[in-house]
């Protein structure tokens, strides 16, 4: 489903949000969405609706699992957090993306 | 492993509560306020802070569609939508619901059940490993009138069985009931004699013991049997200890080595032996009689091979085919015999044989396909019928359909849409015809089996053979009767529907598919009515034939005396008190013997010759009782009747009929002149009338009669028949009763009413004539609901327009013809393709018609006429209709 290039940033998004639950969890998608916006230091502006059908993927693939609980404002809210196998993707994805990101800058370094 | 997981996780979703919406909802709003705190928290009003909020979000609503599409499967989703919104417009119309799918139902569940029986007769291969690998052995000889034949003396099988190039091996068997004692009598049991190699080639490991081998298969071995799984079951309860017991078959003792499973069915797909036992055992079984003694005059078994591995069915019977020579002086003790079927071109000829044996496949094969090809009309037509009433409706639709397409939905989905409805009526139609079809072809299994005896087992049950077939039909039919009507509707715009208005007088082009495919139904009915019209009078004509007896209220009671310990003068003795015990039963005209009664299908046929015939002539013989001409009520044109007082010492006699009188004596009266047969003078007593004793549609054959008093066989079998009046059941019961008083050890006489012998020996005649007539019933009954219901709609949409045609001066009678023209035409047209396929068509039937033309005039004519007929009545109600509209009405509407 859907073509290479959201593939890409999908896996993007799927690793930072992983990565977040690592740091910090449970959190549902407000404290996710702020999460990120902190550690990017607000250099990635992010729609942060996108991040749901993002959550939804990882749960589908079992990487993460969530609770209802309440939010700070009282309302009903979702709280994420990382699965055990999630726990052992988020090696295995690290290393592809860095792979990626390697490579990457071997065709973005300057050529002398 | 993800993969699996999303799909599971998706699938799971389908069935999850119709209200999950409300939970991302839920997020989204626990989501945005806490943004709105932030915002506000921040120094911004509530308004300010809540656009902020939503611009942050960014697009809740493409979120939600986004998680909706990610979360289930959309697809499948919007399919249980349409499924939904079809079933809602089919309720809303039960009376067109009910018709489509009882017209489909009608047109499905001819040809499932007419499929499941052509499965089981010419299709099901038998359930044997590698099944493909058998073949089934004929001899062909250029001088045999009656085709190939597949019967064999035990010679050939001896022969075979040490020399079969080509093949791994072949055995021989040979299936008719055995007489096995019960507790208190015998009774006949589903038999079958096999050879030695049989088991072993058709690799049907036994479900207990061991199976019959070659080394079971010799003259002087234990008489052992195996039986099959139900025998071991009704018999024995399921004992496993039934290995040593043993059975008592033709007064002699078989022990039971072995059970086979209950999906192992023999060579014989319409045959179910209950025993086995071995082929040498035959004179045992068969006692008085020993086909194995008569060596190559008794033609007794069929025989089938497996291919050796790597064999083409070419190769090995061009392998067959070589040794053919060498078998005949192998086997046959007789150079005459030999040097005549040389000079034949005596051979062995192997065929497929996947599916066994059987003679009825020869038999029913072309009425069986004849039938099919009738119900698949029968189906195109109800397709066709509704591809007309959907398309009729979808015009009511149209503009509807227009609206939405320039709303921006795709064609493609709207066709899926209206695809879905018809998916529905086809599937409902299916599955009602699926619950009918067994019983239907249970029904007409009964009808094919009916003179065949009461062994023959048709297994008509759905194997996925014909689960496929259903799915296939399924599937062609909903694209028949749906994509048409779809694709017509959905393919004018709006600007087209808008600007032509639903009153517009219509187009011819508009016009025409609709009365396409009404002419077309109506060439099918047609053809249909015309196939039918010849094959009921084809039957009708065999119904009245004159069989030169009186068939009616006749019962062949069938007496199995030959297992039983009287023989000669006491057995005769005791044949004639049975008779007199049994002529004074209540009901019971007359009675007598006879060794074949005509139209039973056995026959037995000798050459005569007096001083003055021609050389020898072929006559069929019978043996008789006295008073067997006055039961039969066949005239007696000279001569005396057999007396029970001629016997050996008073002269050989014999009767004969007239035709054999004209042969044997041309020109001379012949009774008390004398003929000769197998080198034995026979006195003629009488001269009878003409009786067809094998088939309908032969003439009556010469005919001899010899009396049973004289005949010299060991414990003969013969046949009572007794004409009664009345009921046949408490006749037999009576009959039964008697015999078991008088010989407690026979098995229970069979009864069969003479015409159920007479039906049976037309049986595919007669389900030909059934099937057509009510195929062809059906298709005028769906043909007039199409033409009346297509053409009531499209007058209906015409009321303004035959409004303003009225207020202009039109009368009443102009406007019934207006009408009533739409569906003329339709009709003649349709009438004459329908004449010009049937006139090409017909030949097909003339081999199976009696006593009438495939092109018959007159049925032809009689066709056309019921379905001009059927097309007036059903235009006229809309005509007249049309010219009860009142004009201020029809244009007040508007």
């Amino acid at each position: 489903m859907g073509d290479n290039r959201s593939d890409v940033l999908q896996g993007t998004l799927d690793l930072i949000v992983l990565k977040t639950l690592e740091a910090m969890s449970p959190l549902h998608g407000y404290g996710i969405a702020r999460r990120i916006e902190q550690v990017s230091g607000d250099s990635l502006v992010l729609n942060q609706g996108t991040i749901y059908p993002a959550l939804l993927r990882l749960e589908q693939r079992g990487w993460i699992k969530s609770e209802w609980g309440t939010s700070e404002t009282n309302r009903r809210a979702r709280f994420y957090s990382l699965s055990r196998i999630g726990r052992k993707k988020i090696a295995e994805e690290t290393e592809n993306w860095e792979r990626i990101a390697a490579t990457m800058a071997r065709f973005l370094a300057p050529s002398n | 492993m993800d993969f699996l997981r999303t799909l599971l996780s998706r699938t799971a979703e389908l069935f999850a509560h119709p209200h999950r919406d409300n939970n991302l909802d839920d997020e989204i709003a626990a989501h945005l306020d806490l943004l709105i705190q932030e915002n506000i928290a921040n120094g911004m009003s509530q308004a300010d802070a809540r656009t902020a909020a939503l611009r942050v979000f960014g697009g809740v609503a493409q979120t939600r569609e986004t998680y909706r599409i990610q979360r289930g499967f959309p697809h499948l989703e919007q399919f249980a939508r349409d499924l939904r919104y079809a079933a809602r417009q089919l309720r809303r119309s039960p009376g067109f619901t009910l018709t489509a799918v009882l017209t489909l139902a009608l047109g499905l569940g001819a040809n499932i059940a007419v499929f499941s029986l052509l499965n089981c007769i010419l299709l099901r291969p038998l359930p044997s490993p590698h099944a493909d690998e058998l073949a089934v052995i004929r001899s062909d000889r250029s001088d045999d009138e009656h085709g190939p034949a597949y019967s064999f003396g035990s010679p050939f099988l001896r022969a075979l069985e040490q020399h079969h190039d080509g093949f791994e091996s072949i055995a021989g068997y040979s299936s008719h009931p055995f007489q096995v004692r019960n507790e208190s009598t015998n009774v006949r049991v589903p038999g079958a004699m096999v050879s030695g190699h049989f088991f072993q080639m058709l690799e049907a490991p036994p479900l207990l013991g061991r199976w019959l081998s070659p080394l079971d298969d010799r003259e002087g071995q234990a008489t052992v049997a195996v039986i099959s799984d139900s025998y071991w079951k009704t018999r024995f309860h399921r004992d496993p200890a039934v290995i040593g017991r043993t059975l008592t078959i033709a007064n002699k003792t078989f022990t039971i080595v072995g059970v086979m499973p209950s999906s192992f069915v023999g060579a014989d797909p319409m045959y179910r032996p209950e025993i086995y036992v071995p082929i040498w055992a035959e004179p045992i079984v068969d006692a008085p009689y020993n086909a194995i003694a008569s060596g190559h005059h008794s033609w007794w078994m069929r025989l089938i091979g497996r291919r050796a591995p790597g064999v083409s069915l070419d190769k090995a019977n061009a392998a067959l085919g070589s040794l053919s020579d060498g078998i005949l002086d192998q086997s046959i003790p007789d150079a005459k015999w030999i040097k005549e079927a040389r000079d034949h071109h005596f051979r062995f000829v192997a065929e497929p044989g996947s599916r066994g044996y059987s003679y009825m496949r020869d038999t029913f094969r072309k009425p069986l396909v004849i039938v099919f090809v009738l119900c698949s009309a029968m189906l195109l037509l109800a397709c066709l019928n509704l591809a007309s009433l959907l398309m009729a409706r979808a015009a009511a639709r149209e503009r509807e359909l227009a609206t939405r397409l320039a709303m921006g939905a795709s064609r493609l989905r709207l066709i899926q849409q209206l695809l879905v409805e018809s998916l529905l009526i086809a599937v409902l139609g299916t599955a009602a015809g699926l619950m009918a079809a067994p019983v239907v072809s249970r029904l007409l299994a009964a009808v094919l089996v009916g003179g065949n005896g009461a062994f023959v087992i048709l297994d008509t049950s759905l194997d996925l053979r014909v689960l496929a077939f259903v799915a296939i039909v399924a599937v062609v039919s909903t694209l028949l009767v749906g994509l048409v009507p779809a694709l017509r509707a959905t393919s004018k715009g709006l600007n087209e529907q808008i600007k032509s208005g639903s009153q517009s007088v219509h187009t011819r082009q508009h016009h025409f598919l609709p009365r396409f495919l009404m002419s077309m139904q109506v060439a099918l009915a047609l053809i249909l009515v015309f196939g039918a019209g010849l094959l009921a009078t084809s039957l009708q004509r065999l119904h009245a034939i004159d069989l030169g007896f009186q068939p009616k209220n006749l019962v062949d009671l069938a007496l199995d005396m030959n297992k039983q310990s009287r023989d000669g003068d006491a057995l005769l003795a005791w044949y004639r008190q049975y008779l007199d015990a049994l002529s004074r039963l209540p009901g019971v005209r007359a009675a007598a013997y006879v060794s074949f009664p005509p139209m039973s299908g056995s026959a037995w046929t000798e050459t005569m010759h007096s001083t003055i015939s021609h050389g020898e002539q072929q006559i069929y013989m019978n043996s008789i009782s006295s008073g067997y001409f006055r039961t039969l009520k066949v005239p007696m044109l000279a001569g005396r009747d057999f007396q029970w007082s001629d016997n050996i010492t008073s002269g050989l006699k014999v009767i004969l009929s007239e035709h054999a009188a004209q042969k044997l004596f041309p020109g001379q009266n012949a009774v008390g002149q004398s003929v000769d047969m197998s080198k034995k003078s026979y006195q003629v007593v009488a001269i009878v009338g003409d009786i067809h004793y094998t088939s309908l549609r032969k003439e009556a054959p010469p005919e001899a009669y010899l009396c049973i008093t004289q005949n010299t066989d060991h414990k003969p079998n013969y046949e009572a028949v007794t004409r009664i009046e009345g009921s046949v059941v408490p006749f037999a019961a009576a009959a039964r009763q008697l015999a078991s008083r008088m010989a407690p050890e026979i098995p229970a006489p069979i009864l069969t009413p003479m015409m159920t012998d007479i039906d049976g020996s037309i049986a595919s005649e007669r389900i030909m004539a059934m099937l057509a007539v009510f195929f062809a019933t059906c298709a005028l009954l769906v043909t007039a609901i199409g033409l009346y219901g297509t053409l009531a709609y499209s007058t209906a949409r015409r009321t303004s327009e035959i409004g303003i045609r009225m207020a202009l001066g039109a009368k009443p009678a102009q406007v019934v013809g207006l009408v009533f023209r739409e569906n003329a035409w339709v009709a003649v047209y349709g009438s004459l393709a329908g004449l010009v396929v049937s006139w090409f068509a017909a030949r097909a039937l003339t081999s199976l018609l009696y006593g009438i033309s495939a092109r018959d005039p007159w049925v032809l004519l009689a066709s056309v006429f019921v379905l001009v007929c059927i097309a007036s009545a059903a235009s006229l109600v809309p005509a007249i209709r049309a010219a009860r509209i009142d004009p201020s009405t029809a244009l007040r509407a508007e």
